[in-house]
């Protein structure tokens, strides 16, 4: 069957429709009758970029190397409030860190897992390199050994013969005389090819070439100077183009280069003017959201998470962040009502059903427990899901008194993922009320030693040392315990027994 | 994701593996029936035309036949379908047709039949164009102003604006700096085309502006072969930085007109003027769009995208979502069956669906996970089991089977006799000339089809030609496989051993391993030499029994022709120093010296084992050697002494190393600031600070090296040493078999010996450990604290003290028992084990929040703990029954 069509007319078609590689393929045969066809070459330049595209927004790979050579800190002991690399200023008096859990560098966690919320921010190199990490956490030590490399080289796969481009061969200015090809040959030298310094040398060319009076030719020089490193730079190549023309990615791309600055309010002011001028965009809100939450705002990101969902309500970023928010405040009734919206909405992952089966637990709805916990196990994916669900179930067990189960639930978590360090805390407990203090010091041991950053083992050391009349190991974790978590009462109780105890001797 | 779905109404699968693109949907009152009911156009890339008028009986129904009025055949494919006033002198309403090289003009008409499907509609052709030029898309209206009819403009794939006056042709233009056609639509109220181009731009060109542009086309009137060179002045340009899927002009009312872009990434709105009225940023890739005009002045959007839904917003606030079955290229809304509003959509691979949007939910029904039933007295029966094996297994703590009798695999591992003739060894650091090499045979044998793991291990220095071997095994068909071992390192080896191990999965998928362990010959590392009489090293071994000739213990180093009662042998180890061995001739006693007591071990371990082995062939039961002492423990000191010393250095290096990289990077990073300085400043000879920390980072790295070499050696010989001394204290206090394997697990930890976690804290923390528990004397020992936290210590005297000690009691008769040596084994492994594992991955887990829930109750329990020790002693008091 089949009526001759015009092969380009064909490709135009499939690369409305996003099948890249027909289009891609029937470029190459137009290619190669005429390979001087700019049309059918510009086409398949734009379909091997859109192959590959991700939203540069949304990509935020930060290595080691940028974090310690950044130069680019406003203060290095910056005022409370006003910084995000200082956890622990929570101005809107959320859940303590008791209640909630806290991330490596103590921010609390979040209901969505996002690019930028993978790491922390390390103090130093040596701290950096010394900082746990296995095969599935692993950050990249700097940012070109990292993902953007596998971004860039993925394609050369699918082209057995070599890049189509050779960019280092090409004259670049020439290329920038012809704002048609340029546009599209820039995206392909930044996506596909992953070349930066070149797709800079080309934007810097045409950029020039149209008198500077393009935004979209500022908007890639910033966002290649971000990619650089040169935060200052890329700074005010967004204004300049914001200036000419207000774009809701331009904005987003200056509040990036703010936060990356660790400079949150000035991010913060940028979101606002662009909902001045954009008002109701949800990416814009779902920004300042993201950078209260970072900031332990947590009330604020409450609020601009709700303005999501009031633009659009099938955020799923924002009902996650507010069922977890829930669930934190001590609200699992209505924390289920949100996971079960996304239930509803067609999501159907283990995380969901984990979730659904502690708020259901904490929600006493007993009967949906297990059951949901039942989904999760089937549905898990790795062996750290799967962990985590033995984990919450360990979890229940505790709850409902039935310690053997627990303990057999724990001893599952830790064989399905060995770096659990919550299941190791637990397990000390457990076998603290057995009796078996060796164990359980030994449990504890290794549960601070994989998550320096979390109180409770130290604490429970604390109390185990105290226990057995080890008075100077209890007053060294306590004030350990103290370290991570000042406002924790049991703690300073503790403490202030050993004090009188040590002041009578 | 939505909540809901849309609701089908009617729906069809049109044609059989045809293609369908954006212009190929048309909705509208083609036939002009007066009923003003919409009738849905479908056009295929195969160049088939369709016309469906769905009426079904109740929402839901699939295609009646005579749903579809028309289906006829096309010769071309068909790119687009418009319906408009497209013929002079009538304002009914028209079917555009647009094939590559033809604009085709049809009128349907019906004609009644006496029942509902004798109905016939026809396909009448009023007129066409021929095209020059591939046409790609093609819009149309009342061009400059022209009330009641409907011009036709057409652009070509390569820039030219064709524009019709209905029967004939008017011009073309050629659209300036153009690469790749984009949509096309008119505004009729400014009265212009506007278009995005592939600089990314929306351009308006005004229709006057193109039809003055004529003068330059003369010649050409009937033939569109060539428009006007002359350059089209732009109305207005708008970058949007993106290229756009589709384009629309929308009234709201005579005043305000919109025209809404759809780009692959956001959502335009832009005034007349273009102006952006409104900017949406899009979470997904969309697939086509139509805004229409409700209750006068708003204006809702229909957006769908490459996930299947519909999304609906007014402005930029999303009113509703709604799940479609397919990808939508192609959406509209028209009057179907005096229904208003029904969503016309079309998948690219041919599926129209009429829906209507409702509360329908789209509920995902989650698939059921296991449903049997329950037999409670089956569960609790495993259960019991269950729960009995675990028991088992937390008393015995030792996980592993019994290991059947009849295996599956055999694995076997002979040491040919004898040296290669020809050395096999490569890489060897040792200094002499020829460095001999012996070939191991190793057998495997399975009785079924298994992939085989196996990896051949012999301690450093001695190395192997090859240790791993993957290979697939065929049942009952024996492999054998060949390589030889040898020394490597230069220093000679403080163990024999080695071990052979098969890993493989049974057909059921059980991991399996099999070991075979097997002692390499001695003449390996050394050979026979002439033995020499003076020694600093002497270690005297009794026997119960007469003598025997050293040649008939030793005849693969004795030559045979000398005199038969030859009593001294000598061994020249290969990097090693000499080793005389003397029998005495009276007594029963042989005497073993050298200079070095580390090179003592490997010929007092070969002498023990050969006769043991003499007498047990000779049935000799009560056979038993003995050793008087003292212990050599000064010498034994000296190597510990050198050993820990060489890890201090190893601390050193580290620790310079470190600095010195701290300030290699802190000149890197000044450097940088330098060079990221938009004025230039000197460098202040920074270069030259870095070059100069950079050799030093590069020597302090070469002598560390040198130094783990050394180290490596060092440690090689302090477990030749401490396996003598095991070897002698065992034989000086005849200690049986499980009490020496308690000591060599004590000085032997199985561990690396590394930076972090070396030899003598490890064996220092055994060593208090069996002084505190199995060979305490009395309550004081317990006072010995064993720190919690394994780290070098500052010097070795707590540790020689301790070994004194414990030779001390072991003197006095003490006597090491087992069973309180399991927990001290067991203490030491999991402090080893933690210094290696360190992560944490919490972020990772953020999406689950499973950790919140535990720390709130595991406060509770803590809480418990502190107020009172009751309710633990009730729980465990609870548990003993």
């Amino acid at each position: 069957m089949g009526l001759e069509m015009d092969p380009l007319l064909h490709a135009l078609s499939y690369f409305r429709r996003r099948k890249f590689q027909q289009c891609s393929d029937l470029c190459s045969q137009l290619l190669e009758k005429e390979p001087s066809d700019q049309a059918a070459w510009c086409l398949k330049v734009r379909a091997l970029t859109e192959m590959v595209y991700v939203d540069e927004i949304d990509v935020d790979q930060e290595g080691i190397a940028e974090m310690m050579l950044d130069e680019n800190a406003i203060a290095q002991v910056a005022r409370p409030g006003t910084s995000l690399k200082v956890p622990g200023t929570s101005q809107g008096g959320g859940p303590s860190q008791a209640v909630r859990p806290v991330t490596q560098t103590g921010r609390p966690l979040t209901g969505f897992v996002r690019p930028s919320t993978q790491g922390g921010r390390p103090g130093t190199i040596e701290q950096a390199i010394k900082t746990p990490r296995t095969a599935h956490t692993a950050r990249p030590m700097t940012s070109a050994s990292g993902r953007y490399v596998r971004l860039g080289t993925a394609s050369m796969l699918t082209n057995p013969d070599g890049p189509f481009i050779n960019v280092s061969k090409l004259n670049l200015n020439s290329y920038a005389e012809k704002p048609k090809l340029a546009k599209a040959l820039f995206e392909y030298i930044f996506h596909h090819e992953n070349d930066v310094k070149n797709a800079l040398d080309l934007a810097a060319y045409a950029t020039q070439h149209a008198q500077f009076k393009d935004w979209w030719w500022k908007v890639q020089i910033g966002k290649c100077y971000y990619r650089l490193g040169l935060y200052r730079e890329a700074e005010t190549q967004f204004k300049s183009a914001l200036r000419q023309q207000d774009m809701v990615d331009t904005i987003l791309y200056l509040a990036k280069v703010y936060s990356r600055l660790d400079q949150p309010l000035t991010a913060l002011n940028v979101f606002k003017q662009g909902l001045d001028r954009f008002p109701g965009e949800v990416s814009l809100i779902c920004g300042i959201a993201r950078i209260h939450e970072e900031m332990n705002n947590i009330s604020a990101a409450a609020e601009c998470y709700k303005d999501v969902l009031k633009q659009d309500n099938t955020h799923v970023e924002a009902i996650a962040c507010i069922g977890s928010n829930h669930f934190y405040s001590d609200q699992p009734e209505i924390a289920l009502r949100f996971y079960r919206r996304l239930l509803q909405m067609g999501i159907y992952n283990c995380q969901l059903f984990n979730n659904l089966g502690l708020c259901c637990f904490y929600a006493q709805q007993y009967d949906m427990i297990l059951t949901s916990f039942e989904r999760a196990l089937s549905l898990a994916e790795s062996e750290e899901e799967a962990a985590d669900v033995w984990y919450n179930l360990g979890h229940v067990a505790v709850g409902i008194g039935d310690i053997n189960l627990a303990y057999q639930c724990f001893k599952l978590t830790l064989a399905n993922n060995n770096d659990h360090s919550e299941a190791y805390n637990n397990l000390a407990v457990l076998e603290m009320q057995k009796g078996r203090v060796e164990q359980a010091r030994v449990f504890l041991q290794t549960a601070s030693l994989i998550a320096p950053h979390m109180y409770e083992p130290h604490f429970n050391f604390a109390v185990l040392s105290e226990k057995v009349g080890d008075l100077q190991r209890s007053y060294m974790a306590a004030q350990k315990s103290q370290e991570i978590f000042q406002e924790h009462v049991d703690t300073q109780q503790l403490i202030n027994q050993l004090k009188q105890h040590f002041a009578r001797l | 994701m939505s909540l809901f779905k849309a609701r089908e109404w009617w729906s069809t699968a049109v044609g059989n593996n045809e293609e369908f693109d954006q212009g190929c949907l048309c909705v509208a009152n083609v036939d002009n029936s007066s009923n003003d009911q919409d009738k849905i156009i479908v056009g295929s890339y195969m160049g088939f035309l369709r016309i469906y008028n769905p009426h079904p009986i109740k929402p839901g129904d699939s295609m009646q036949p005579e749903d579809l009025l028309l289906e006829v055949q096309l010769r071309d494919p068909i790119l687009q379908v418009e319906v408009g006033k497209f013929v002079s002198g009538t304002e009914l309403l028209h079917l555009a047709v647009l094939h590559c090289k033809k604009l085709c003009v049809y009128a349907v008409s019906g004609s009644l039949g006496n029942i509902e499907h004798g109905n016939q509609f026809q396909l009448k052709r009023m007129y066409e164009h021929t095209l020059q030029r591939t046409a790609y898309n093609m819009t149309y209206g009342p061009f400059g102003g022209i009330k009641g009819r409907d011009l036709i403009c057409i652009q070509s794939v390569d820039g030219m604006l064709m524009l019709f006056e209905q029967e004939s042709y008017s011009f073309g233009r050629f659209l300036p700096g153009f690469l790749l056609p984009g949509p096309l639509t008119y505004s009729s109220r400014t009265d212009s085309f506007i278009t995005i181009s592939s600089c990314r731009q929306v351009e308006s060109y005004k229709y006057e502006v193109l039809a003055f542009a004529k003068d330059a086309e003369t010649q050409e009137t009937e033939q569109q072969k060539l428009g006007s060179g002359k350059r089209l002045v732009v109305d207005w340009v708008l970058n949007i930085g993106e290229q756009a899927l589709d384009i629309c002009v929308i009234s709201v009312n005579q005043l305000i007109s919109s025209v809404f872009v759809l780009g692959e990434r956001n959502f335009f709105c832009l005034k007349d003027n273009g102006q952006i009225r409104f900017i949406k940023k899009l979470d997904c890739s969309p697939s086509c769009f139509l805004p229409y005009a409700v209750s006068g002045t708003v204006v809702n959007t229909l957006i769908g995208n490459h996930n299947s839904i519909l999304h609906i917003y007014q402005d930029v606030c999303l009113k509703w979502a709604a799940q479609l079955p397919h990808i939508p290229v192609a959406v509209r809304v028209g009057k179907l069956l005096n229904l208003r509003g029904m969503i016309v959509t079309l998948s690219d691979s041919g599926h129209l669906q009429c829906s209507y949007l409702g509360t329908d939910p789209s509920l995902f029904q989650a698939p059921k996970v296991e449903a049997r039933d329950i037999n409670y007295e089956e569960y609790d029966a495993e259960m019991n089991k269950l729960q009995k094996i675990i028991r088992e297994a937390r008393k015995i703590k030792d996980i592993v089977p019994k290991s059947e009798k009849n295996e599956d695999l055999s694995l076997g591992v002979t040491i040919l006799s004898g040296l290669d003739s020809v050395s096999q060894a490569t890489d060897s650091e040792v200094t002499a000339e020829v460095v001999p090499s012996t070939s191991i045979k190793i057998r495997v044998e399975s009785r079924q089809l298994i992939l085989i793991k196996l990896s051949v291990h012999v301690q450093s220095p001695l190395a192997l030609t090859q240790d791993k071997f993957i290979f697939e095994l065929e049942p009952y068909a024996p492999k054998t496989l060949l390589l030889s071992a040898f020394l490597k390192g230069n220093c000679p080896p403080a163990d024999l051993e080695g071990s052979a191990l098969a890993s493989y999965s049974t057909p059921t998928g059980v991991p399996k391993v099999v070991q075979c362990k097997f002692r390499l010959p001695l003449q390996l590392v050394c050979f026979p030499a002439q033995p020499s009489k003076t020694a600093s090293q002497k270690l005297t071994i009794d026997t119960n029994k007469l003598p025997i000739s050293l040649v008939t213990l030793f005849p693969d180093f004795a030559d045979q022709t000398e005199e038969d009662q030859l009593n001294a042998l000598g061994f020249q180890l290969l990097a090693g120093s000499r080793v005389t061995l003397l029998a005495s001739k009276t007594s029963q006693r042989y005497r073993i010296q050298s200079d070095y007591l580390e090179d003592l071990w490997l010929i007092t371990k070969e002498l023990t084992l050969r006769l043991e082995e003499h007498f047990r062939k000779q049935n000799c039961k009560d056979f038993a050697c003995s050793f008087s002492g003292p212990i050599p423990l000064q010498e034994y000191f000296e190597i510990i002494d050198h050993h820990f010393e060489l890890r201090l250095n190893a601390a050193k290096y580290e620790q310079l190393l470190s600095e010195r990289a701290i300030q290699f990077r802190a000149i890197e990073r000044r450097l940088l600031a330098r060079f990221k300085d938009k004025t230039p400043a000197p460098l202040q000879h920074l270069d030259t600070l870095l070059e100069g920390t950079y050799r030093q980072v590069i020597a302090l790295a070469d002598a560390a090296e040198e130094n783990q070499t050394n180290m490596f050696q060092a440690f090689t010989k302090l477990k030749s040493a401490t396996q003598l001394v095991i070897l002698l204290i065992s034989l000086w206090q005849k200690l049986s078999a499980d009490q020496v394997a308690i000591l060599e697990a004590a000085f032997l930890p199985l561990t690396q010996d590394a930076q972090e976690l070396g030899w003598e804290e490890s064996v220092d923390a055994a060593v208090s450990h069996l002084l505190k528990t199995c060979l305490s004397k009395s309550s004081k020992d317990h006072a010995l604290t064993l720190s919690n936290q394994l780290c070098i210590p500052k010097d070795t005297n707590r540790l020689k003290k301790h070994i004194t000690v414990l030779y001390d009691r072991l003197a006095k008769g003490g006597h090491m028992s087992l069973n309180t040596d399991v927990d001290s084994q067991q203490t030491m492994i999991p402090q080893g084990g933690c210094a290696t594992i360190l992560e944490s991955d919490l972020e990772e887990r953020s999406a689950s929040q499973d950790s919140p829930a535990m720390f709130t109750n595991h406060r509770q329990l803590m809480k418990q703990k502190t107020k009172s020790g009751l309710p633990q002693y009730e729980l465990q008091e609870a548990e003993k029954p």
